[in-house]
C-alpha cells in the first residue's frame, strides 16, 4: 500500500538504531559541525608512502576537515606533514600534486621554508621587518601524521589527538598479514559526486548491495560461504568484514586469479571500513583503498588506490592492474554501479526533496546483508556529533 | 599503397558505430587479432595504467554483459580527427593518431558535457581487401571521468 504525507514521515517501525533521518546528509550546519569534530579529529589517510620514496618527495592532500595539506619526506627520511599555505600572504606552497623540494619556495615573495617546516629565508628581511620579525616567526604549520599499517601516511590535525594505534585498536587485525610486507601504489584516481560522503562510506560497509552487481551477484552471492560472512565492529566506528571465496570464472570472461595476495586464501576477500570515511578492500590481487573527502554536505572527493607488493615482477604488476581496472577502475564493472548509486541517492535526498528516512533495519546475525555496519557507524557519528542520528535536531515525532 | 581516404573511413566509422551502439558492426572492423586498450598517465603516483585491456573475444563479451549491469544510459559522442597516418608497406599496416573527444549527453533534458579528451593509437592492417583495426589505444588526458562507464571509448 503506498503512503500519504503522514505515514511517510512516521517514525520507522524499528529501533531508533536502525533507521537515520535523512537531513544527516543535506544539512549545511550539521556539515560544518562534522569537519570540527569528527574529521579535525580523528587520523586520516593523506597519501601512501611509496608515492613519496625519496627525501624531499612531496603529495598535496585535500584535507576533509577543510585544510590544504602536503606531506613530505626530509633527509631524515621522515615523514612530515604541514599546511600548504604560506605564513607571509596565503599562498599556495606547492601547486603540483607531487614532486621534489629540497626548499620550498613560494612563488609570491619568495619565502622559502625547508622539508621540517622551517622557514630559511625572507627576502630583503632586515629591511622590511628590522628586528620586528624574521624566519624564527614564519615556520609552517605542522600537523600530527605517521606512517603505518601497510605503509599509509596518516594525518590528524588535532594537536592533542592520541597515537594513531589508539585509534586504530584491532581494527585492522584481519589484514595484519597481508598488510606485512612493503606495498606500492600502481594506480590513483578520484571522483566527484554530487553526494554525501556517508553515503559512500554506507556503500563500502553494507553488501545487501550486491544486488546492484551483476558481476557479484554471481561471482559471490551464488556461490557457497557468501552468506557465512561476518561483520565484526570495533572502538571508535571501525568495521570488518571476513572472507569468503569467489567463483571468478563464473563470470564470463573471467579468469580465476593466480597472482593472488599474501596471506590471503585464493578467491578470498577481505573489507575493513574505518571510521570516518577510510576503506581497505583485499580482493583477488589487489588491496584498493578508499578515502572519502566531503566538499559539503552534498559534494564529495573521492580518491582511490590501487596497491600491490613493491616487490612485484612487472608481470605480476600488470596482472593487479587488470584485476582492479576491470572492476574498480573508472571503466571497471563494479565501480560505475557504485557511484550510480550515490550519485542518485545524491539526487533523491537533496535539501528540499522531501525525504525523511534511510533504514538500516537489517539484522541477519551480524551475516554478509546485516546492515549493522552501517549501525556502528552511527553509533560512532551519534556519540562525536552530540546528535542523534535518527533526530538530529530534536523535532522529530518519535513514538 | 592504400589510400588515406579508406583508413580515415575506417576510423571515423568505428566512431559512428559505437556511438549508435552498434557493437557488431564495430567489431566487423575488427582483425581477428584486434586488441583495445584505454590508458593514461597518471601524474599523482607517476604511472601508467591501463584502464581496460580487452582481445576482439573479451570486447565481445563485454559488449554481450553490458545489459545485465546497472549503467547510466547517457550517450557518448565521439568525435574523431585523423592527425596522422603513416603506412608501413612491408609490414601491411598503418599506424594513425587521432585526437578524440567524448561528449555525454543525458536522457533527461538531453545536456551535453565533454566526457572526455585524449589521443587515439591504432594499428591498421593492410593486408586483407579492406583495412581493419588491429589495435586501438585509447590514450586519455582526462582522468576525472564523474561516475564512470560501462562503454569503451
Ligand atoms: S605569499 Fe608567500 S612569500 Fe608572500
Ligand atoms: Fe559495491
Amino acid at each position: 500500500m503506498s503512503r500519504n504525507e503522514t505515514a511517510w514521515k512516521e517514525q520507522p517501525k524499528f529501533p531508533s538504531t536502525h533507521f537515520v533521518d535523512t537531513r544527516i546528509y543535506t544539512d549545511k550546519q550539521i556539515f560544518r559541525e562534522e569537519q570540527e569534530k569528527i574529521f579535525n579529529k580523528c587520523w586520516i589517510i593523506g597519501c601512501h608512502e611509496s608515492e613519496i620514496p625519496n627525501a624531499n618527495d612531496y603529495r598535496t592532500f585535500h584535507h576533509p576537515g577543510g585544510a590544504q595539506l602536503f606531506m613530505i619526506r626530509g633527509e631524515d627520511m621522515k615523514v612530515r606533514a604541514f599546511y600548504n599555505i604560506c605564513p607571509h600572504r596565503g599562498n599556495t606552497l606547492l601547486y603540483d600534486p607531487v614532486g621534489n623540494a629540497k626548499r620550498i619556495t613560494c612563488i609570491f615573495h619568495a619565502w622559502s621554508f625547508n622539508p621540517k617546516g622551517d622557514c630559511i629565508d625572507i627576502p630583503r628581511g632586515k629591511e622590511g621587518y628590522q628586528e620586528r620579525y624574521d624566519c624564527k616567526d614564519a615556520g609552517l604549520r605542522e600537523v600530527k601524521s605517521e606512517v603505518g599499517y601497510g605503509g599509509f601516511v596518516w594525518v590528524n590535525v588535532d594537536d592533542n589527538s592520541g597515537p594513531l594505534k589508539d585509534y586504530i585498536g584491532d581494527a585492522l587485525g584481519l589484514m595484519e598479514e597481508n598488510l606485512s610486507m612493503p606495498l606500492e601504489v600502481f594506480t590513483y584516481h578520484k571522483a566527484i559526486v554530487d553526494s554525501n560522503y556517508k553515503l559512500w562510506h554506507d556503500t563500502n560497509s553494507e553488501f545487501y548491495h550486491d544486488y546492484m552487481h551483476y558481476f557479484n551477484r554471481i561471482t559471490g552471492m551464488l556461490q557457497p560461504g557468501y552468506f557465512d560472512r561476518q561483520y565484526k565492529g570495533y572502538p571508535n566506528g571501525h568495521a570488518s568484514v571476513g572472507s569468503m571465496e569467489i567463483k571468478y570464472d563464473a563470470y564470463a570472461g573471467s579468469k580465476t586469479r593466480s597472482v593472488g595476495w599474501p596471506g590471503l586464501a585464493p578467491g578470498g576477500w577481505v573489507l575493513i571500513d574505518l571510521f570516518p570515511g577510510m576503506t581497505f578492500n583485499l580482493r583477488t590481487s589487489v588491496l584498493r583503498m578508499d578515502t572519502a573527502i566531503p566538499l559539503g554536505p552534498d559534494k564529495l572527493i573521492i580518491e582511490y588506490r590501487g596497491l600491490g607488493l613493491k616487490s612485484d615482477t612487472p608481470e605480476q604488476r600488470a596482472e593487479r592492474i587488470r584485476d582492479h581496472n576491470t572492476i574498480w577502475g573508472p571503466f571497471g564493472r563494479n565501480l560505475h554501479e557504485d557511484l550510480l548509486g550515490v550519485h542518485g541517492q545524491g539526487l533523491a535526498m537533496r535539501e528540499g526533496s522531501d525525504s525523511k528516512w534511510v533504514l538500516h533495519g537489517r539484522e541477519e546475525n551480524s551475516t554478509i546483508h546485516d546492515e549493522v555496519g552501517m549501525r556502528h557507524f552511527y553509533a560512532e557519528w551519534s556519540k562525536r556529533m552530540g546528535r542523534k542520528a535518527y533526530d538530529p535536531f530534536n523535532d522529530n515525532k518519535l513514538a | 599503397m592504400t589510400s588515406k581516404t579508406l583508413i580515415d573511413e575506417l576510423i571515423y566509422r568505428s566512431a559512428l558505430l559505437m556511438d549508435s551502439k552498434d557493437f557488431a558492426g564495430f567489431l566487423d572492423l575488427c582483425d581477428p587479432a584486434f586488441n583495445y586498450s584505454i590508458t593514461a598517465y597518471i601524474p599523482e603516483i607517476r604511472k601508467e595504467t591501463a584502464w581496460l585491456e580487452q582481445n576482439k573475444e573479451g570486447m565481445k563479451l563485454l559488449f554481450d554483459t553490458l545489459p545485465r549491469h546497472n549503467s547510466d544510459h547517457a550517450s557518448l559522442s565521439r568525435h574523431l580527427t585523423v592527425y596522422t597516418v603513416e603506412q608501413d608497406e612491408a609490414a601491411k599496416q598503418a599506424k594513425t593518431i587521432s585526437f578524440l573527444q567524448a561528449f555525454k549527453t543525458s536522457l533527461d533534458g538531453g545536456a551535453t558535457e565533454l566526457f572526455a579528451v585524449g589521443k587515439v593509437h591504432d594499428t591498421i592492417s593492410l593486408s586483407g581487401d579492406k583495412p581493419l583495426l588491429l589495435s586501438r589505444n585509447v590514450r586519455l588526458e582526462t582522468r576525472l571521468l564523474g561516475i564512470g562507464f560501462h562503454i569503451p571509448l
